[in-house]
């Protein structure tokens, strides 16, 4: 457990951009809510929801969209650092220095990988959580006092974090096949890392389309990168506007029980822990 | 005195190519063992091996351990140095050193900070901003606070003027041998390490040459001036390399009879890397 704590510390020691990123955002944010200009949904709570609602629904949509913000970024980060970790220090040469230390490839492949589903998705969360504070508090100032009430409100603060406590776990799940698939091209390829996290699989999908005539392995790629997480884990199925306009607790919208006895979360985390064996033994095989 | 490497029947190929073909040899506690060869001669292929960095076929053990399996477990008592690019530029001195000691169960800081303190190097610099010397003081700095057992080191003063290299040996000799430590090294300056070493081993084409104590080098070899009207007669000892000189050539030896020798020239024991290019040249030149 000790090395895996200095590994993990390593990593953010290696990867400043793992807080300057959202921290940077963060910023960008904050002048925003001081400098731009109060319009729209922020203020009139969106025009589908009706009039009763809107002071409440106003407060959820400017929490909601600072939040969004860091959601979208953080898979494009967290990608991009996946696609590194185990390449750098190939590149470099370093890897000699951290294999001379008494770490286990195993050790080195999972401390990275939980700092990509766990460590850099905390930090966005609390990074968002602050920023959030900060918006709230100047929009709050700077709309009076009808908003005020609307943002100021623990229930809607405790929902939000819900979500991303909800979004963080059901994410690592979800998303662990492609995190494994991302480090298994990162201990592999000689360069190139991102030609090769792509090509293998578009070969494969062309080779379906063209010899086999299907699109199942297609569909299952895409479902899995981009279309099948929301669904996964929410019950209203998806749909961004019913979830930000609708007046009922975020909670409610939430599926876990339907995630965690989903077949497909679970069969992704079989593929993904089979590509993890795949990048620890790849980790241990290659040093340039 | 144990065996602290042992390698039977050692192989590693890279496709069609033989790196290492086939290699016999132990390493006990306390020597220097230096692995001399020329590039290509399967020197690194050796101690990759031996680090477990990399696959092979064949019996090795190292500390007791099977290096493909346990190199984690081998490197808590091994410090591993490739030549000094390998350190990863973004760490800080200070990261380095709780680096290390958190994850080596013996390190003494206070050994590491005060040999750092004798150096120019300060604990937050990175080592991107340290020089290829201080990087290798820096290096040696973590390593003689592990108490390393074995020392691997891979042509570690590659790069380094001639100060550095001096001072590099130095430390290496003053600072970390005795004799419960053991040091496998390579290098290309042979005459540099040549009055450090305790054996030496050379290397090539994947095969060992060579494997020698140094002390059993003044018995075992022989080289002699020889003046041209003594050729034929000392050609006839069956010489294994021949070397030309200003007016005489020197003729090497390999167990000789030196009643016989005497006769012929003047005789000395050749110098490691004198032996070095005799026995890498091939026969008569």
């Amino acid at each position: 457990m000790k090395n895996y704590q200095w590994l993990i510390r390593r990593e953010i020691w290696e990867n400043k951009a793992i807080w300057i990123i959202p921290a940077a955002l963060a910023v960008l944010l904050v002048l925003t809510s001081l400098f731009g200009t109060l319009t729209g949904d922020i203020l009139l709570g969106g025009s589908s929801a009706s009039p009763g609602n809107t002071l409440t629904l106003s407060g959820k949509i400017l929490l909601l969209s600072v939040s969004s913000v860091f959601v979208i970024l953080l898979p494009i980060y967290s990608s991009w650092y996946l696609l590194d970790s185990l390449y750098a220090d190939r590149k470099d040469r370093s890897v000699l220095f951290w294999k001379s230390l008494p770490i286990t490839d195993t050790e080195v492949v999972l401390s990275k990988l939980l700092t990509a589903l766990i460590i850099i998705p905390f930090v966005y969360w609390v990074i968002a959580n602050l920023t959030a504070l900060l918006v709230a508090f100047i929009v709050a100032v700077r709309a009076g006092a009808a908003i005020s009430g609307a943002v100021w409100r623990l229930d809607l603060w405790l929902q939000i974090e819900t979500l991303w406590i909800y979004l963080i776990i059901t994410a690592a799940i979800w998303y662990l096949p492609v995190a494994a698939w991302l480090m298994l091209v990162s201990a592999w390829a000689k360069r190139a890392v991102l030609l090769w996290t792509v090509l293998p699989l578009m070969a494969a999908l062309l080779v379906e389309r063209w010899f086999l005539g299907g699109q199942i392995f297609a569909q299952l790629v895409l479902n899995r990168i981009f279309t099948g997480f929301l669904p996964a884990i929410l019950a209203s199925r998806g749909d961004s506007d019913t979830f930000v306009n609708n007046p009922a607790p975020i909670w409610s919208m939430l599926d876990p029980r339907g995630f965690v006895s989903s077949y497909s979360a679970w069969v992704g985390v079989l593929v993904g822990v089979a590509l993890l064996y795949g990048a620890i033994q790849m980790r241990s095989r290659r040093i340039e | 005195m144990t065996v602290l490497i042992e390698a039977q029947g050692l192989t590693k190929q890279f496709g069609s190519h033989v790196a290492l073909d086939h290699i016999n040899f132990s390493v006990e506690t306390g020597r220097i063992v230096g692995l001399i060869g020329p590039n290509g001669a399967g020197k690194t292929s050796a101690m990759r091996a031996i680090l477990g960095l990399s696959s092979y076929t064949g019996h090795l053990r190292v500390l007791d351990q099977n290096p493909r399996r346990d190199r984690a477990k081998i490197m808590r008592d091994t410090c591993f140095m490739a030549d000094v690019d390998v350190l990863p530029s973004w760490l800080r001195v200070d990261q380095a050193i709780d680096f290390y000691a958190g994850v080596h169960s013996g390190f003494r800081r206070d050994r590491a900070q005060a040999f750092l303190a004798k150096s120019q190097i300060s604990t937050t610099q990175r080592v991107r901003e340290l020089s290829k010397g201080m990087k290798t003081q820096l290096h040696l700095a973590l390593t003689m606070a592990i108490d390393a057992k074995l020392l691997v080191l891979d042509e570690p003063t590659l790069g380094l003027d001639l100060l550095a290299r001096r001072s590099f040996y130095d430390a290496l000799v003053n600072d970390y041998m005795d004799e419960t430590r053991t040091i496998l090294l390579t290098t290309h300056q042979v005459e540099e390490v040549d009055n450090l070493l305790t054996d030496v081993m050379f290397i090539a084409k994947g095969k060992i040459v060579l494997n020698v104590p140094l002390e059993e080098l003044a018995t075992r070899f022989v080289a002699v001036s020889v003046t041209p009207d003594a050729l034929e007669a000392a050609r006839a000892e069956r010489p294994f390399y021949e070397q030309r000189a200003i007016g005489k050539r020197i003729l090497y030896f390999e167990q000789p009879d030196l009643s016989k020798l005497t006769l012929l020239g003047e005789f000395h024991t050749p110098s490691v890397s004198d032996l070095f290019v005799a026995k890498l040249s091939g026969t008569t030149a």
